[in-house]
C-alpha cells in the first residue's frame, strides 16, 4: 500500500515540543508544498492542532520516505533530535489507516469523543485538496475515515454523554425544557464558572441572561459581554419568577436562595419548572429548595457524578468503537486490494492488444492485398479471440480481489506474463 | 374478510414496534425508536384500511362490538401518539405507548370471532357518534396516562441524580408535560360530545336522558375528575409532576371503574 504516518500527540509528547512545533494552522500552508518535494512523497495530508501533528502521504519507497519524512518534521520543530526521535510514532500500511480512523473518530483525543477532531481533520484534507497534494489513495481514505467517525458517533455513545461540568448543566437542562431557545438565565455571581456555563447555554440559543453579582460593575461589565441585563445583587429574588435557569456561584458563607424565595417566585411564575444550579463552594442555594414540585437543584457534586459517570459510558463505548474501525480497516483494505487488481486487468489487457497491434503490422505485406472490409473481419477476430481468452482470467481476478485478503493470482499474472 | 386479515398483520406490525421500542429502552439507544416509530405508522396505515375494508364490507362504521371498539380504541392511540411526533421529539414514549396498544389489540383479536352483527337497537348515527367521540377521548387520555407514567419516571430520575444515559434517552419534560396537556385538552371536550351523543340517544331509546346506570356513575365521575384536572391546569395552571400524577390516577380510576362495572354491576350498557 506504501502508506506512511508519522506524528505525535499528546501521550507521546510533551507541551514543549509541540508547542516548538508550530506547525499550526498557516504553516501548514507552507508545509503541504514543502512536503511534495521530498522524492519518494506522491500524496500527503497534514494535520495540526494543538494536541497533535499527523502527517499522512503515499510514498514510493517506505524507509526512504520515512527518514525523509522525519528530517522534514525535525526540521520545524528546531528541537533536539534524539528527544524528538522519543515523541514521534510511525505507522504503515493497515496500521497507519486505523491510526487514522482511531484519530478522525475522536478515539485518540484527550477528551475522548469531543467533536472538533473532525472537523480539523475535514479542514486538514480541504487544504490538501486545494494544493493538489491528494490522489486516489488519500482521497478514498480521507472520505473512508470521516464516513467511520460519522459511524462511529452515531453507533455508540461516545460523544453522546457531557464530560465537563457547564456542559452536563447544559445536557440537563435540555432534558427539563426539551428547547432551550427563548429560555432566561439568572447567574448568581459573575465568576469565571458561571461565564463558561452562561457561553454553553447562549450556544444552545438562550434567550436573555441576567446577572447579578455583588460588585455591580463587573455584573453590567459581563451584561455587556453576553448582551444581558444586570440586576443589583440584593434585587435579584425579584427577576426569579421571569427566569427558567439559576446558576449561583457566589463566594457567600450561606445560602443565599432559600426555599422560600424560590416557592414564592414560582407561586408568580407562568411556566412552573425551574432548574437550579449551585456550583457554588459552599453551597449557595439552600438544599431544601429542591424539594418543591417541578424545581430541580444540581449541585457542582452531583454534576461531578453525572461528568465521572459519563466517562465510565464513554470508556466502555470506546471498545464498541474500536471494533468498527478494525470492520472499516478491513473494508479499506478489500477495496485497495480491488484497485491492486484493476490496473493488473488493465496491464494485461493492454499486452493483449499490443501482441494483437504487432501481428497485423507484421502481416501487413499480405493483410495489404485484401479488401478493407475483410482486413476489419480480420482485425475483429483477432479481438475477439482475445477477449474470449481473457474473459476467465479477469473474471477470476476479480472474484479473488472481492473475496481474499491476499491476491496470488494478481501476483501470478503479473508474472506469467511478465505485466 | 380482507378486514380481519388486514388487521391481524396490523396486530404483528404493533408488535413488531413495540419490540423494537423496547430494544430502544434496553439498548439505551434513540435509534431503534426511531425505526420503531416507523412500523408503528406503517401499522397505523395498514389498521386504517382494514377498517375501510370493515366499513366497505359492512355497509356502516364498525363501531360497535367489542373488536371494533377495542381495535377503534388502539387506532387513535397510535394516531394519537404519531400526530403527536410532528410537534415533539418524543420517540422513546412510544415503548410505553405501543405496549398498551398491542395489549388491547390482542384483546381485540380475541374477540374477532364474537358478535359482530348489532341488534337494531344500536343502528344509527348517534349511536355511532356516541362510541367514536367516547373512545377517541378515553383513547387520548390513555396516551396521556403513557406521557404522564414517563413524565414522573423522568423526573425521578433527574431528582435522583444518579443514572445519566436513561435521562438521556428518555424524552425532556417540558415535551411529555405538552402531550399530557395536549391529550387532555383534545380529549376531555370529544369525552363530552361522545357523553352527550349517548344521552341523547337514550332518551330517543328510554325515555330518559339519564338512567343511574353503573356504567354511566362512573363514566361521569371520571369526567368530572378530567373537568376539574383540566381546570386546574388551564386556570390554577397545574403543570409537571402533579398534572401528571392526576392524569394517570384519574385514568386508572376510570379504567378500574369501567372493569369493576362490568364484572359485578348490572348494566343497561351492557352492549359491548
Amino acid at each position: 500500500m506504501q502508506l506512511v504516518l508519522i506524528g505525535m500527540n499528546h501521550k507521546t509528547a510533551p507541551l514543549e515540543i509541540r508547542e516548538r512545533l508550530q506547525l499550526s494552522c498557516g504553516d501548514v500552508e507552507r508545509a503541504l508544498p514543502e512536503l511534495m518535494r521530498l522524492t519518494e512523497v506522491r500524496e500527503a495530508i497534514c494535520l495540526s492542532t494543538c494536541n497533535r501533528l499527523e502527517v499522512i502521504s503515499r510514498v514510493t519507497d517506505g524507509e526512504q520516505a520515512v527518514a525523509g519524512l522525519k528530517s522534514f518534521i525535525y526540521g520545524q520543530g528546531n528541537l533536539d533530535i534524539a528527544e524528538m526521535e522519543r515523541c514521534l510514532y510511525v505507522y504503515r500500511d493497515l496500521e497507519a489507516v486505523r491510526h487514522l480512523f482511531r484519530v478522525t473518530s475522536s478515539l485518540d483525543s484527550m477528551v475522548m469523543g469531543e467533536p472538533q477532531i473532525l472537523g480539523q481533520m475535514k479542514e486538514a484534507y480541504r487544504r490538501a485538496v486545494d494544493h493538489r497534494t491528494t490522489g486516489v489513495l488519500l482521497n478514498r481514505l480521507s472520505h473512508h475515515a470521516f464516513l467511520v467517525a460519522k459511524r462511529v458517533r452515531t453507533e455508540t455513545g461516545i460523544a453522546g454523554n457531557a464530560v465537563s461540568v457547564s456542559y452536563a448543566a447544559v445536557e440537563l437542562a435540555k432534558k427539563i425544557f426539551g428547547n432551550l431557545k427563548g429560555k432566561s438565565v439568572l447567574l448568581i455571581g459573575a465568576g469565571e464558572m458561571s461565564e463558561l456555563a452562561a457561553r454553553h447555554l447562549l450556544r444552545q440559543g438562550v434567550g436573555r441572561i441576567h446577572i447579578a453579582n455583588r460588585t455591580y460593575a463587573r455584573a453590567e461589565e459581563m451584561a455587556a459581554l453576553f448582551q444581558g441585563k444586570p440586576v443589583a445583587f440584593d434585587r435579584f429574588p425579584e427577576v426569579l419568577p421571569e427566569v427558567d435557569i439559576v446558576i449561583a456561584s457566589t463566594g457567600a458563607p450561606g445560602y443565599i436562595l432559600t426555599k422560600e424565595m424560590v416557592a414564592t417566585a414560582l407561586r408568580r411564575k407562568r411556566d412552573r419548572l425551574l432548574f437550579l444550579i449551585d456550583i457554588a463552594v459552599p453551597r449557595d442555594i439552600d438544599p431544601a429548595a429542591g424539594e418543591i414540585d417541578n424545581v430541580y437543584l444540581y449541585n457542582i457534586d452531583h454534576l461531578q457524578d453525572v461528568v465521572d459517570a459519563n466517562r465510565e459510558v464513554r470508556k466502555t463505548e470506546a471498545t464498541k468503537a474500536e471494533e468498527i474501525i478494525a470492520q472499516e480497516v478491513t473494508a479499506f483494505e478489500k477495496w485497495f486490494n480491488a484497485l491492486s487488481v484493476v490496473p493488473t486487468i488493465v496491464a494485461l489487457r493492454g499486452k493483449m492488444e499490443g501482441i494483437v497491434r504487432g501481428e497485423m503490422e507484421r502481416s501487413s505485406h499480405w493483410l495489404g492485398g485484401l479488401e478493407a472490409e475483410e482486413r476489419l473481419r480480420i482485425e475483429w477476430l483477432a479481438a475477439s479471440i482475445v477477449n474470449k481468452i481473457l474473459h476467465d482470467p479477469i473474471i477470476g481476478l476479480k472474484e479473488e480481489s472481492r473475496e481474499k485478503d491476499e491476491l496470488p493470482y494478481v501476483a501470478a499474472v503479473r508474472r506469467l506474463f511478465k505485466l | 374478510m380482507m378486514g380481519i386479515v388486514l388487521f391481524k398483520v396490523a396486530l404483528v406490525v404493533y408488535l413488531a414496534s413495540a419490540v423494537v421500542y423496547g430494544g430502544s429502552l434496553w439498548g439505551r439507544r434513540v435509534m431503534p425508536a426511531r425505526f420503531a416509530t416507523g412500523l408503528m405508522f406503517a401499522a397505523l396505515v395498514i389498521h386504517t384500511f382494514s377498517f375501510i375494508s370493515r366499513w366497505l364490507a359492512e355497509g356502516v362504521i364498525p363501531a360497535i362490538g367489542l373488536y371494533d371498539v377495542l381495535s377503534f380504541f388502539a387506532w387513535v392511540m397510535a394516531a394519537a401518539y404519531l400526530a403527536l411526533q410532528l410537534r415533539t421529539k418524543t420517540r422513546v414514549l412510544g415503548a410505553f405507548v405501543s405496549p398498551v396498544i398491542c395489549v388491547i389489540m390482542v384483546i381485540a383479536s380475541v374477540e374477532l370471532g364474537g358478535r359482530v352483527g348489532a341488534s337494531a337497537m344500536l343502528k344509527g348515527s348517534l349511536v355511532t357518534a356516541h362510541v367514536m367521540l367516547s373512545i377517541t377521548g378515553e383513547a387520548l387520555f390513555a396516551v396521556a396516562s403513557c406521557a404522564g407514567i414517563m413524565y414522573l419516571l423522568q423526573d425521578n430520575l433527574i431528582r435522583r441524580k444518579k443514572e445519566g444515559s436513561l435521562i438521556r434517552l428518555f424524552p425532556s419534560l417540558r415535551d411529555l408535560d405538552r402531550i399530557n396537556y395536549l391529550c387532555l385538552f383534545w380529549g376531555f371536550p370529544l369525552l363530552t360530545l361522545g357523553i352527550l351523543a349517548g344521552s341523547f340517544w337514550a332518551r330517543i331509546v328510554w325515555g330518559s336522558h339519564w338512567q343511574w346506570d353503573s356504567k354511566q356513575v362512573w363514566t361521569l365521575l371520571a369526567w368530572g375528575l378530567y373537568a376539574f384536572l383540566l381546570h386546574q391546569r388551564l386556570v390554577i395552571g397545574w403543570q409537571g409532576r402533579k398534572a401528571a400524577r392526576w392524569s394517570l390516577m384519574v385514568f386508572t380510576a376510570l379504567a378500574f371503574l369501567l372493569i369493576v362495572g362490568k364484572l359485578f354491576f348490572q348494566t343497561a350498557h351492557n352492549f359491548m
